[in-house]
């Protein structure tokens, strides 16, 4: 018996975890969709024509953020909570798959399907709704400032998981998260510059507040200062690999314990 | 020799959940029966030796844990998965392209299970599917943690057979955890007898049920009548509803017998009960450190 690599098949069999949960779907893929749909036909009716293209980009870059939030962040935490709960981690050790092995399978599988839903989701606005095409330095933008996030969205789910080993902590703290960031960053309707003051300080903290409130202005044309936003990514990524951190460690001591 | 123990002790916290203070030696191709009662240490045992458990002492053995396969007491999988995607992805292998993963699911008769998901199959189809994965391991050392708790008669029954017939000739070596002594009668032939994370004894089947109850033992049902009838036998500890006589040989065997069948008492005769072996291996076992206590039923 060998112990087994991260394989296609390992791959495939995550991503069908990732997707037999039914909420990826309905908060990953419809959601954010219908949120467009709702949010740019509730906007149009207040601005002038000609600003239909800009508003309803705005919306879309808004509402993709909710891709990652749903699918990692929330999808993620609830589905390995679970499995945690199951022991199904240690039956794949058991079966010859290192845990290395599975989480790079796990973090490929959520890459693949939250890529899947953010192209459905820009296929569906560019196909149905009057949009601005952006240059490809802004779309780029976007696409790596998305793909950070969900590293970032990794990272704390996997560790809140890896920490609480239950699902139900893990779904309150993880729900709580997702709600708090889409109150605080602008994505509920209200923009983060008529939060309170306090709010928006605590949203500056945040990556997604610039990139709901800022990223708009700069789709098709004008500069912009990225040192807030790094400077958040950073705060974040901080912050959501300290939890990573602290949970590997705890695990590692556990198994460091097991083979004294 | 497969895996040599040595002063073995694992903690849970302050309390000592298993220890093995004389070497306990496992070879290749035995079958051994892990007993006990709820606690005595037995899935301790098995994680321990998966190197799941933090322990003091020695297990001396050249096997890696990858080359060690089990069937723990529960062996869940992701419940949205399709039963065909556990199988090809925990094996990493394809149904079509392994004739041994198909004579395996043949043998089990699982095809029909192959198309359904997870959490659809029913608790032994359920078994059925770890089973046949453990199996296709191969492994030189297997552990089976309860393979058939929760499992009604009829399926237990079956599902035995079937694992009695596939390792019949097979050199693997096999830990068997289980509640029921008939399962460990027809599987195996050495016997650890665990109590409150001790090891009560440890030993050949045979040898051991001659230390503690003779060549055979008689078992009728307890009351007054029949106390007073078996009163010049030796009797054995025995479950509250039954006496258990002690026979030394032939003679008195047949002695025991003729007065039971003269007196129409309805009596078992067995060379092999694990369950009243073991009750009187736990009664010698804490009367020579000066407890004589044992619960049983």
């Amino acid at each position: 018996m060998t112990k087994k690599r991260c394989g296609r098949r390992l791959i495939m069999y995550e991503i069908r975890n990732v997707l037999g949960n039914p909420f990826v779907y309905m908060f990953g893929i419809f959601f954010p969709i219908l949120m467009l749909f709702i949010i740019t036909k509730a906007v149009q009716a207040d601005v002038p024509e000609s600003m239909i293209p800009q508003t309803n980009t705005a919306v879309f870059i808004t509402m993709s953020l909710i891709i990652p939030m749903a699918v990692v962040l929330l999808g993620y935490s609830s589905n390995y909570s679970q499995e945690l709960e199951k022991e199904i981690p240690l039956r794949m050790q058991l079966f010859g798959f290192s845990p290395n092995t599975t989480l790079l399978a796990k973090i490929i599988a959520q890459f693949a399907v939250m890529s899947i839903g953010l192209v459905l989701y820009t296929i569906v606005a560019y196909s149905t709704l009057e949009m601005e095409i952006p240059r490809p330095g802004a779309a780029l933008c976007l696409i790596i400032s998305l793909l950070l996030l969900s590293g970032i969205f990794f990272a704390l789910a996997h560790g809140v998981a890896t920490i609480l080993k239950k699902f139900g902590p893990t779904y309150a703290i993880m729900m709580a998260v997702y709600f708090g960031v889409m109150v605080l960053c602008g994505m509920m309707g209200v923009q983060v510059e008529d939060l309170p003051e306090a709010a928006q300080k605590v949203a500056a903290l945040f990556p997604m507040s610039y990139i709901t409130s800022d990223f708009a202005g700069f789709w098709t044309e004008g500069n912009y200062n990225f040192t807030p936003l790094i400077q958040s990514f950073l705060f974040f990524g901080a912050v959501s690999g300290i939890i990573l951190l602290i949970a590997l460690r705890r695990e590692r001591r556990e198994v460091t314990e097991k083979r004294m | 020799m497969l895996v040599t123990i040595k002063n073995l002790q694992v903690y849970y916290g302050r309390q000592l959940a298993l220890e093995i203070d004389r070497p306990l030696e496992i070879n290749k191709g035995e079958r051994i029966g892990i007993i006990g009662s709820n606690g005595a240490g037995k899935s301790t045992f098995v994680k321990t030796m998966l190197g799941l458990t933090s322990y003091k002492g020695r297990i001396q053995t050249e096997l890696k844990p990858e080359q060690m396969a089990a069937h723990l007491q529960f062996n869940d999988y992701v419940s949205t998965m399709s039963v065909r995607h556990v199988l090809e992805t925990l094996l990493d292998t394809s149904i079509s392209k392994n004739s041994r993963l198909q004579e395996l699911i043949t043998y089990f008769e699982f095809e029909e299970c192959l198309k359904k998901h997870y959490k659809s199959l029913s608790g032994g189809q359920k078994q059925r599917l770890t089973i046949i994965m453990v199996m296709m391991q191969d492994a030189p050392l297997t552990f089976y943690d309860e393979v058939t708790s929760g499992l009604d008669f009829e399926t237990r029954q079956r599902l035995m057979e079937r694992l009695l017939k596939w390792y019949e000739g097979k050199s693997n070596t096999l830990c068997i955890v289980s509640h029921y002594y008939e399962e460990l009668e027809l599987l195996a032939n050495k016997l650890l007898i665990l109590d409150q994370g001790k090891v009560i004894d440890y030993g050949e089947k045979e040898t051991l049920f001659r230390k503690y109850c003779g060549n055979s033992i008689i078992t009728l049902d307890a009351g007054e009548e029949h106390g007073r009838l078996t009163e010049p036998y030796r009797k054995l500890e025995a479950p509250s509803h039954l006496i258990a006589l002690a026979c030394r040989g032939k003679t008195e065997e047949e002695d025991i017998a003729k007065l039971l069948i003269r007196n129409n008492v309805n009596f078992k005769r067995s060379s092999s009960d694990i369950e009243i072996m073991s009750i009187n291996a736990k009664k010698a076992y804490y009367q020579e450190r000066g407890n004589g206590g044992v619960d049983h039923d």
